[in-house]
């Protein structure tokens, strides 16, 4: 008997079924979007943040005092360290080097052109590289986006291709376009930077080398890594913690953990975090997601209301039905559990169905603004359709106990 | 007339009064709709000048600089302040490269320390100084010049100044190499005036760069040029904020709006037999429908005002909570959810009665 009117009732109430498995189904999926979103909207702003420059520097320990204003410069007495660039590609083999999203080696020395003496920088523009089996490129284009050429094209990392800085150019005898021969390389084009960039000569890192008369050498690298917010335990200083708490801090993608373990990779460097990056993105990171915290909080409330309204009428519709049953002789606790497991049945089928529709919502929302898919763990799936247990029964509940309160006489003859 | 009206306000005030739960219901309805789209305008619309408040952290996002090696005018750092909007920061930076006493070279910059306090907040500062004599020295710079025990001598153009010792500096970039030192310091040693402001303008893109042209015109022959690293991250972050909000208010809306939308369609369908009556007993279509409209709208306004006040307060705390800064609701928002809840309620009230017209009323009386 139970399970035919079990049956019945969905077979003969497609429309009150319908109208509450939408409402259902629309507020898991939102959920379920809502809560991937929210995940991973950290992680995405992060990478975001980490595409404009670097956030650590590593340099040899015995690195020369810098002494520059602007383009006046002295020039150290003794000649600086270097650090190996042969060890390069093993920055992707730290611990946290999947964190790694982009590096660039820099090796600075002097050039004359024109009879003048400039600044020449040599880097990687986007060069490729191998460790182990991976092949990956990096470079300067990749690490500062907000790099600029105009007038031609980036140079190839493997030519002796130049670029020429913007505030430079307009300071030298001559108007420079591309393929114009300089003293040691084709100009391939003018680059803006906003930086002191823009008053040097920027050339791949083996040309600076051949000029600066030292093979494999650079002097600083930079390093954008995917890195945590620190906290009070990233301040700790690691010479003092017990090897457990040293594990802990090892293993956390702190700016200072894995300029910690690029230290590691290049003997006699130091790596430290460059603070304006570090400190700064942590602000902006965890406010975004507190935030998105908070609304994902209100909207399941939110949806969890709404939802209980929507099947608190279909049951309220069912006042006549309820009377009916009474009347005939069912007891309350027989009457509760049909529509309780109404219920359950709608939110679990609702729920799955939810779920999937909020899985190609955050996807969609994913690839129109990060263009990058999101990450739903499948963990997410027994949570939410609980959830939607619970907010149905719950909704469903209230009104069928002031249903079951009501005489029978009263609401079958229709003034209720 | 007056009866007819009357009538009319009296069936009106059963609708509402007189149904038990049911207006309840979709007040609640339509309420939590109204709170969650108020809640998220006030936030959509706040979020931009909260990041850029929080991108304002990261110090300077313009900076003046004389051409060639020339000083900026006199009057540069107020006259600067004086044409940028007002919480804009300013701070002048004079260098000069001092020898210290082993004969090493060291770049010196004599700065407002109270300014760059605020401008540069990230800095890692051990403790600022203040008074004259006072010396901030970059970690790098320390330990080239051995300068840890606290008081040393530096030399320019054969004059000597003694400096003490103040705090570290470290930021992880080319600041480490410099000793910084207060700008009256460093102007009776060197005689060099300040060549660069560095400059914070808080406000959206726009605001940034009309303070930027701005800057231009009262500064001819300057170089006047955006930090572009930090406008660009700042740019692409609250653009993509934005649109992550405006997708979250879209997906929120949908389901309050779909679950208003199943609640006060089966409210009405469920008055089928008042509906029935009234026409039997001779109201025209237009009356029933301005009467069950008359209704809808009555609730949608009244869930419009709760929501308002409700969304605001969800927002202001959310800004209280995460920001840490008041935010003042939006005042705009309000016609907007108005309209919305009635245009929302109308719709669903409207629908179904559409539906019912094409019955004849005795076949619902008769129950059919």
């Amino acid at each position: 008997m139970f399970f035919r009117l079990l049956y019945q009732s969905f077979r003969r109430q497609q429309r009150r079924k319908l109208l509450a498995g939408i409402a259902v189904t629309v507020g898991v999926a939102v959920a379920t979007a809502m809560i991937a979103i929210v995940v991973d909207v950290g992680d995405k702003i992060n990478r975001e943040l980490r595409s404009y420059g670097a956030n650590i520097v590593v340099y040899p320990q015995e690195a020369a005092l810098d002494v520059r204003i602007g383009d006046q410069e002295v020039k150290p007495a003794t000649s600086g360290s270097y650090l190996n660039e042969s060890v390069l590609p093993n920055i992707k083999g730290i611990f946290w080097g999947h964190n790694i999203l982009a590096f660039a080696p820099f090796l600075e020395t002097h050039a004359s052109i024109e009879g003048r003496e400039v600044r020449v920088i040599g880097t990687y523009f986007d060069k490729k590289l191998r460790f182990g089996t991976e092949e990956f490129t990096t470079g300067v284009r990749q690490l500062f986006p907000w790099w600029k050429v105009e007038g031609g094209t980036w140079p190839d990392d493997e030519s002796n291709s130049v670029l020429i800085g913007s505030q430079l150019a307009k300071t030298l005898h001559r108007a420079w376009e591309q393929g114009d021969l300089t003293e040691f390389g084709r100009v391939s084009g003018i680059l803006t930077t906003g930086g002191p960039e823009d008053v040097a000569i920027v050339v791949p890192l083996s040309v600076a080398q051949k000029l600066a008369h030292a093979s494999n050498a650079i002097d600083k690298i930079y390093v954008s890594a995917l890195t945590k917010p620190e906290d009070a335990f990233a301040r700790r200083d690691p010479e003092r913690m017990n090897p457990a708490d040293h594990d802990r801090w090892y293993c956390s993608p702190y700016a200072n953990s894995v300029a910690y373990q690029l230290q590691e990779v290049f003997p006699g460097a130091r790596a430290e975090q460059i603070r304006q990056a570090a400190q700064n993105e942590g602000t902006v990171l965890s406010h975004i997601s507190g935030m998105m915290l908070l609304i994902a909080l209100a909207s399941l409330v939110a949806a969890a209301l709404a939802v209980s309204a929507a099947m608190a009428t279909t049951v309220l519709e069912r006042r006549q039905e309820v009377g009916l049953m009474k009347a005939l002789g069912a007891t309350a606790t027989a009457i509760g559990s049909l529509f309780v497991t109404e219920a359950s049945l709608l939110a679990l089928g609702a729920g799955l169905i939810g779920f999937a529709l909020g899985d190609v919502i955050a996807q969609r929302i994913g690839q129109a603004v990060f263009h990058s898919t999101v990450a739903i763990t499948p963990v997410l799936l027994p949570i939410v359709i609980f959830l939607a247990l619970v907010v149905t029964i719950g909704g469903s509940a209230a009104a069928i106990n002031r249903a079951l309160k009501l005489d029978p006489v009263i609401v079958l003859r229709g003034d209720a | 007339m007056s009866l007819r009206r009357s009538m009319f306000f009296h069936l009106l005030k059963r609708g509402l009064l007189g149904r038990g739960d049911r207006p309840l219901i979709a007040f609640i309805a339509l309420a939590v709709a109204s709170t969650m789209i108020t809640a998220m305008l006030n936030l959509y619309f706040g979020l931009e000048s909260k990041l850029n408040r929080d991108f304002r952290s990261y110090g300077a996002n313009v900076t003046l600089a004389a051409s060639g090696a020339q000083a900026l005018p006199e009057d540069a750092s107020p006259k600067a302040q004086s044409v940028l909007p007002k919480d804009s920061l300013v701070a002048p930076f004079a260098f000069a490269i001092a020898h210290a006493s082993n004969g090493d070279a060291v770049v010196v910059a004599g700065t407002d320390m109270s300014q760059i306090q605020r401008l540069n907040a990230w800095w890692g500062v051990s403790r600022w100084p203040g008074a004259q004599g006072e010396a901030l020295v970059g970690s790098k710079a320390e330990s080239h010049l051995g300068a840890s025990s606290g008081a040393f001598d530096l030399q320019f153009a054969g004059r000597t100044l003694h400096l003490r010792q103040i705090g570290t500096l470290k930021t992880g970039a080319d600041e480490e190499n410099r000793i910084y030192i207060p700008l009256s310091t460093f102007e009776s040693w060197t005689r060099i005036k300040p060549s660069l402001l560095e400059i914070s303008i808080p406000g959206r893109s726009r605001q940034v760069s009309a303070a930027i042209a701005m800057l231009q015109s009262v500064f001819p022959g300057m170089q006047v040029r955006p930090v572009r690293q930090l406008l660009e991250a700042e740019g692409a972050v609250i653009g993509r904020m934005r649109s992550v909000m405006l997708a979250c208010t879209v997906l929120i809306a949908l389901t309050a709006v779909l679950c208003v939308f199943s609640t006060l369609t089966s409210s009405v369908l469920e008055r089928r037999r008042d509906f029935a009556v009234m026409k039997a007993i001779g109201s025209s279509q237009k009356t029933v429908n301005i009467l069950f409209a008359a209704e809808a709208l009555s609730i949608a306004i009244l869930a419009a005002c709760t929501g308002y006040l409700l969304g605001s307060g969800i927002a202001a705390w959310i800004s209280q909570a995460n920001f840490h800064t008041t935010v003042v609701p939006q005042i705009s928002v309000l016609p907007l959810v108005i309209l919305a809840s009635m245009v929302l309620a109308l719709m669903a009230a409207l629908l179904p009665l559409a539906q019912l017209q094409r019955i004849e009323p005795a076949g619902i009386l008769k129950g059919e």
